[in-house]
């Protein structure tokens, strides 16, 4: 089965680069790490026939937010000296996976015994058509909503991070 | 099939919430509560898929909408942390839970 082999190793891809990126003690390795992650992402949508829901991943999660991520630790130019050393790393991350694993094994039972499968899709299902029609018809507020809240957040990111702006605020 | 979709949106969920929780990097956060919503974004792709409804897609086209204007906002506010405090340290942005500043 081909389409499940192209999974696994999506899925390798991913739960690696996460690991890698949680683990990693530089930025700028780590948002590397994020952006094979969030590549590998894209590609499990396009496994889930949702076309566009992989075009607009690889623009804006990959494209957009990864990319300005990386553009902000390489321009701010962050010494050393500056970041913390983290002397305790692994035992945090040890002793906060323990704690969270009773929370993912309930997860992974709830998924376990959910009562769906995949059927044959139909030939327009996401596709830009399809999902088109259907955000313009039943999702017009939220979609409208949306634009508004990318609005504001534009703003509070110019005003926030202008030079002096928490003193004269 | 559709279990091991969520259950790799279930994994990808518990990473982002260990590194949320268990690092002191403002970056590493950052991209921790990234990845806590884009495996929501998983899980909403496979349920429009296992219902064959455009619903979960267009929700999820939101959220990545919502994870830009995150990114943004969160991005700018690191770059005035580092600016007036010259670290990234987690730690040390401790002036809420104290009764007076140190």
């Amino acid at each position: 089965m081909i389409e499940q082999g192209i999974f696994w190793i999506l899925t390798l891809f991913l739960v690696g680069g996460s690991l890698g990126m949680i683990t990693s003690r530089h930025s700028v390795f780590a948002s590397a790490n994020f952006m094979l992650a969030m590549i590998a992402l894209s590609g499990i949508f396009a496994l889930l026939n949702q076309s566009f829901l992989f075009l607009a991943q690889i623009l804006v999660a990959v494209g957009a937010v990864i990319t300005l991520a990386l553009l902000v630790i390489v321009s701010v130019n962050i010494h050393q000296r500056y970041t913390p050393d983290e002397p305790n790393m692994r035992r945090w991350l040890a002793g906060v996976s323990l704690l969270v694993l009773p929370f993912f094994v309930l997860l992974i039972n709830t998924a376990g015994k959910m009562p769906i499968s995949f059927k044959d899709v139909p030939a327009e299902f996401g596709t830009v058509r399809g999902v088109g029609a259907t955000l313009f018809s039943d999702w017009v507020l939220p979609f409208e909503l949306v634009s508004i809240l990318l609005l504001v957040a534009m703003l509070a990111a110019i005003i926030i991070s202008r030079r002096g702006g928490d003193h004269d605020a | 099939m559709p279990e091991y979709y969520l259950a790799l949106a279930a994994l990808l969920f518990c990473i982002g919430l260990v590194g949320a929780v268990s690092r002191r990097n403002l970056f590493v956060i950052y991209m921790s509560i990234e990845l806590m919503l884009n495996a929501i974004n998983l899980m909403l792709a496979t349920f429009a898929r296992a219902q064959n409804d455009h619903g979960g897609t267009v929700m999820a086209l939101l959220l990545i909408a919502v994870i830009a204007s995150e990114a943004a906002v969160f991005l700018s506010m690191i770059i005035t942390l580092f600016r007036t405090n010259r670290t990234i340290d987690a730690d040390f942005f401790t002036n809420l839970s104290q009764e007076q500043n140190p």
